[in-house]
């Protein structure tokens, strides 16, 4: 989509979220949406400008995660420097995956990555030490901006908006920069890329070290937020899934795509347990089968995500891809 | 004074001698056409010169300074562009979005390289399918766009792979116009083309290429009368 009217429309939704609705549920799962939505456009970065279909990002997530959970309580450090740390340690991760990337392509790749986020998720369940092993990492609450103790929910849809509009913007530029443009050549053709002068492998390590770096700053958020780390809920394949899920779903390589993903599979995931789940009731499970059956339908019918499929159905225009 | 300077290139793919110690000079402003049968080495010469491949032995300069060892993007960035004899054109990008990644490597600015895409969309026929998907493009208008994404990295040499192989009959005049403009224009071509009538009309010299070696180098006249490229690759009638 051309415009960015409806990104503003989204935006400036969620900011008259917390002004409008006072119910600590619903601004939940706005804070939810927003966060998911950071971390699905985190992945878009490298999975959908750089093409390179990741299914470990978890691995980032967790970085992000633990970073700032364990100088919080190990050292009392604030989390904002937790964030920084594990937005590092990311980065530096990011750069042995994309150089990977160099070495494997398509499946090959995505396997990489699995292996990858599941390494960690053994390193922090087993290292019980350091990292109190399965049992996991309560957030200790220390009221205070700077130690991210925030009790009103209010203030965290804003701290979380922000985030949100930051990806956006990263994604914004990678649509209308030089360095977008050349991205997108790279992941069309990347031999026919490098014969234009487009230093491709450079391109692609530091977009997947970009989209790493942020996705552990989501990381961290969601921890502090949440208040608690568990291995194997952050370094999850399920967790990888539900990145790239979301922003194939609103609309893989596009700016607003991953949020509306995310808005989607999060509206509908909570809607449906809260309706069918839960204990005593009659069919449990049945949730995530509705709940398959919906990303089914949609996939079968916009194949393309959600975004690409309202602009081409409501505005008579057909997607334009990556051209701004 | 030559611009590009091929120089005992040899490059092997296990047993096969795809190009054995081939040598030329192309002189800047030159239009210099390659022939040779299919397996004779030609593509395969163009892919070391352009960088995707690093050959087992021998040279390429360019202006004196060597190329050999770097990677095709440095390569491009020095001046030397090429097309794809197997046409790729970014698919999901509009075809001046495709001009402007060219564009791009010589220039910051995403307005201004836009603006020399359409320019060269213009030069070469495709102004109208600016704003098309490539992949509504047919082989002849890829054609062109290939030409109008390697002429918008600005290159000193560029290497063209096979102009007129898979188009119409019709499309064949109009690109070959194209070329003879370009190099009108003082551009500097290396030309691999199968179809005799149009290198030798538009080549001033030709290069021919037998199982991987170089058997003739001389004006369009001469290696066509050439004993060796006559049994090679053009056949008796050919000089009848």
């Amino acid at each position: 989509m051309r415009g960015t009217w409806p990104a503003v429309a989204f935006f400036a939704a969620a900011a008259l979220g917390p002004i409008v609705v006072r119910d600590a549920f619903l601004l939940d799962g706005l804070i939810l949406i927003l966060l998911w939505g950071a971390s699905a456009a985190a992945w878009n970065v490298a999975g959908g400008y750089a093409g390179q279909l990741s299914l470990g990002h978890a691995a980032f997530f967790g970085l992000g995660a633990y970073s700032a959970a364990l100088l919080g309580t190990r050292w009392g450090v604030s989390p904002w420097i937790g964030l920084l740390v594990g937005a590092g340690l990311a980065t530096a991760f990011g750069f042995i995956l994309g150089f990977l990337s160099n070495r494997l392509r398509g499946p090959y790749f995505g396997l990489a990555t699995i292996a990858f986020s599941q390494v960690l998720l053994i390193v922090a369940s087993r290292w019980r030490g350091f990292t109190s092993g399965s049992e996991g990492i309560p957030v200790p609450f220390r009221p205070g901006l700077w130690t991210l103790g925030i009790a009103d929910k209010r203030v965290w849809v804003y701290l979380v908006l922000l985030l949100a509009a930051l990806l956006y913007l990263v994604q914004l530029y990678l649509e209308r920069s030089r360095r977008g443009y050349q991205l997108a050549a790279v992941r069309e053709d990347e031999d026919a890329a490098l014969s234009l002068g487009v230093p491709a492998r450079r391109l692609k390590v530091a977009a997947i070290a970009v989209s790493a770096a942020l996705t552990a700053v989501c990381g961290t958020l969601w921890a502090q937020y949440v208040g608690f780390v568990d291995p194997f809920y952050v370094f999850s394949v399920d967790l990888s899934v539900r990145f790239c899920l979301a922003a194939i779903l609103g609309g893989i390589g596009t700016p607003l795509g991953p949020f509306l993903g995310a808005a989607l599979i999060t509206i509908l995931e909570t809607s449906l347990r809260a309706r069918f789940g839960g204990i005593g009731a009659g069919l449990v499970g049945i949730y995530l089968i509705i709940y398959g059956v919906v990303l089914i339908v949609t996939m079968r019918f916009a194949p393309q995500g959600l975004l690409p499929w309202f602009g081409e159905h409501l505005r008579r225009r057909p997607h334009l891809g990556t051209a701004p | 004074m030559s611009l590009l300077s091929v120089a005992g290139i040899t490059k092997r793919f296990g047993g096969i001698t795809a190009n054995r110690d081939v040598s030329f000079d192309v002189a800047s402003g030159e239009l210099v056409g390659i022939i040779g049968p299919n397996g004779s080495g030609k593509s395969t010469l163009f892919e070391i010169i352009s960088g995707f491949y690093r050959p087992d032995a021998g040279e390429v300069r360019l202006d004196g300074g060597s190329l050999t060892g770097l990677s095709p993007d440095r390569v491009c960035r020095l001046g030397v562009a090429r097309t794809f004899q197997k046409l790729r054109p970014f698919a999901g990008l509009t075809v001046v979005d495709n001009v402007m990644v060219g564009a791009l490597t010589r220039t910051h600015d995403v307005r201004h390289a836009r603006a020399r895409a359409r320019d060269l969309l213009d030069r070469v026929g495709l102004a109208e399918k600016a704003d098309a998907h490539a992949r509504t493009l047919s082989t002849g208008q890829r054609k062109r766009l290939e030409l109008a994404r390697a002429l918008a990295t600005e290159p000193r040499v560029l290497l063209l792979d096979e102009v007129t192989g898979g188009v119409d009959q019709r499309s064949i005049p109009g690109l070959v116009q194209l070329v003879r403009d370009l190099h009108r224009g003082g551009l500097t071509l290396l030309v691999i083309e199968h179809n005799m009538r149009v290198i030798t009309a538009v080549a001033q010299r030709i290069v021919a290429l037998y199982l991987g070696e170089k058997i003739a180098d001389g004006t369009p006249d001469a290696v066509t009368r050439d004993r060796r490229v006559v049994d090679a690759y053009l056949g008796q009638a050919y000089t009848q």
